[in-house]
């Protein structure tokens, strides 16, 4: 596989991670344009922990989950009352002011190699190299990026299958109907903040090692807006959907270079239209419970096997 | 501090132009059209590719962004809110906003470049000082006021704008008392993008110039003056639009222009998490609640 195919593949893995963060908060009912802030708090974190903290990549990762999910966790807490539009202005003035602090943000080392290093305001975050140095190349990187992507989606759907993936729908669905039966709509509108933050989190820990190098017009507006137009177009039925609508930018605007030059007034058209006629994506719960019906009766005739596994196959 | 007040009341007012737009459309059809910023800088766009080819003054450029802004403006209602039901409040949002990156490109495609010249409408006169304020300046802050009282007589005088107050009050109520809602809806659609015609004519004949950046500003600064000053509320969008330039001039006369911008979102996200009824909730308690409620 030659090196645009790559770069093409590790893009779609990273952005999947935000779609995904979208996604989370959509079934919850909040449609954020912030998500990008959380992707970029995650570069920064994981960038920092490798570069000057000299930790392994995999507690990087791990430490940029937590602090994006806090963050998000936190900001989740203070919009609690807001619905709707409100709620997406908050988290875009939210996202655009880390962007901001960002750029104001500076920690100049001096690395062992005694060249300066660190986060450096508005010029970015340069030579966070841990998977160069260690010779990884870019095929490892990929299986990586699709690694951790892979443990995501099953944490997703894991959880859905559970009390939390029901709860957070009945809360997007209809937040005063599911108080009535009992459901405590603003612990689960903070759990699922917390869980995008540190989704986007993940991918931005992965970007910035993939890119070696961020600046904080990297995590603009236009960067969460996508992910949330990919889940909304793919589907919010499952996990799988918002991956479905990565696959349908990249693959099929971008890379097919038919819409080249064009290619926001195809993909503005496409999403405006998709959402008249299926305002809940491709895979919306619709089809998924439609698939898992018909999983379901072909399962009879091999009964051990779940009928969940249709769904992450379809 | 007080030097600051002329500038920041100069630009407030341009905001506050632009904010009018969004709260109209917001008060009635309880929507949000960020296409609404792109809508205007095509119109914008389109004026000045004619006038690249026929030539023509401010009054021909104002008449030509008015028409294109208005039929971008039906075209951004029948694909991103007629369709949608009113429960899909937000999905009709999603889309407005995939519609400006449309329209966005669309204007880059037709005339490429950083910053286009534009004709002032003022002339010579625009750059004459009166007590600290630019003359220009001192017409756009005009214009606004003029159009919020134009608005209000509209509202309270006309028979069309009984018609709106009775849909603001109740779409179901107003359908049985045989108002037609669906063309009501579409002429405040028509009339708010009219109304960003005639700002963006203004604003950027004071610039001197638009830029590519233009949809992004109008549509940032006008939501941000719309929800400060209470989304819904004609006076609140002015009053928004007025603090948002005073608290931007301030903020950035001592700090620079990235604490400018850090300030005014910080203002915002404080405003939408503490009161999320702005400015409105100082005059109108039970009104702006139930701006707040319904989205």
């Amino acid at each position: 596989m030659d090196d645009y195919w790559l770069g093409i593949l590790a893009n779609m893995g990273l952005l999947s991670f935000l779609a995904l963060s979208s996604y989370v908060l959509l079934i919850g009912g909040a449609m954020s344009f912030g998500q990008q802030a959380f992707f970029g708090i995650g570069a920064y974190a994981a960038g920092m922990a490798t570069v000057l903290g000299a930790v392994p990549l995999g507690v990087a990762l791990a430490l940029a989950a937590v602090v994006g999910g806090l963050a998000a966790g936190a900001l989740g807490a203070a919009t609690l009352r807001l619905r709707g539009f409100h709620f997406s202005v908050a988290s875009l003035a939210a996202a655009e002011a880390v962007r901001i602090s960002l750029e104001l943000f500076s920690l100049r080392v001096v690395s062992s190699e005694g060249r300066m290093t660190g986060p450096n305001g508005i010029e970015g975050f340069r030579g966070i190299r841990y998977l160069y140095e260690r010779g990884y190349g870019p095929v490892d990187f990929v299986l990586l990026i699709y690694g951790v992507l892979g443990l995501v989606l099953l944490a997703l759907w894991l959880s859905e299958r559970r009390r939390f993936g029901l709860t957070l729908r009945m809360a997007g669905e209809d937040p005063v109907l599911a108080r009535t039966l009992g459901v405590d709509v603003r612990k689960a509108r903070i759990a699922a903040a917390a869980a995008a933050g540190a989704i986007a989190a993940l991918g931005g820990g992965l970007f910035a090692h993939y890119n070696t190098y961020v600046e904080p017009s990297n995590f603009g507006m236009m960067l969460g807006v996508h992910g949330l137009a990919y889940a909304l177009i793919g589907g919010l039925g499952a996990p799988v959907g918002p991956l479905l609508g990565v696959g349908i930018d990249i693959l099929l605007v971008e890379a097919s270079r038919i819409f080249h030059g064009y290619r926001m007034v195809a993909f503005g058209g496409i999403v405006a239209v998709f959402l008249i006629f299926r305002p809940r994506g491709i895979l919306d719960e619709r089809l998924v419970n439609r698939l898992r019906a018909w999983a379901g009766r072909a399962g009879r005739h091999t009964p051990d096997q779940p009928a969940g596994e249709a769904k992450g196959a379809s | 501090m007080l030097m600051t007040l002329p500038a920041g009341l100069a630009l407030g007012s341009s905001y506050a132009l632009l904010a009018v737009g969004f709260t109209l459309v917001f008060g009635v059809l309880r929507r949000v059209n960020l296409a609404y910023g792109a809508t205007v800088m095509l119109g914008i766009y389109g004026a000045l590719w004619v006038q690249e080819r026929t030539g023509g003054g401010p009054v021909l450029m104002l008449l030509i962004v008015l028409i294109v802004t208005v039929v971008i403006g039906i075209y951004v209602e029948k694909l991103c809110f007629a369709p949608h039901s009113r429960r899909a409040a937000v999905t009709s949002m999603a889309a407005s906003f995939a519609v400006w990156m449309q329209l966005e490109e669309v204007a880059t495609l037709l005339l490429p470049g950083h910053a286009l010249p534009f004709p002032s409408p003022f002339g010579q006169a625009s750059g004459l000082d009166v007590a600290g304020f630019r003359l220009a300046h001192l017409l756009a802050l005009g214009c606004a006021l003029s159009v919020c009282a134009g608005f209000w007589a509209l509202l309270y005088r006309t028979g069309f704008g009984l018609a709106v107050r009775a849909l603001i009050e109740s779409r179901q109520a107003a359908a049985c008392a045989g108002i037609d809602v669906p063309r009501i809806s579409a002429l405040i659609f028509v009339l708010a993008s009219a109304l960003g015609a005639v700002a963006g004519w203004i604003i950027v004949g004071i610039d001197g110039q638009v830029t590519p950046m233009f949809a992004m500003w109008a549509t940032l600064k006008g939501i941000i003056a719309a929800i400060l000053g209470g989304l819904g509320s004609l006076p609140g969008a002015v009053a928004g639009g007025l603090l948002l330039g005073v608290v931007e001039t301030v903020a950035q006369r001592s700090f620079g222009p990235q604490v400018r911008d850090l300030c005014s979102y910080l203002l915002l996200f404080a405003v939408l998490a503490l009161c999320p009824s702005g400015l409105s909730a100082l005059w109108s308690a039970a009104g702006a609640s139930r701006a707040a409620e319904e989205t």
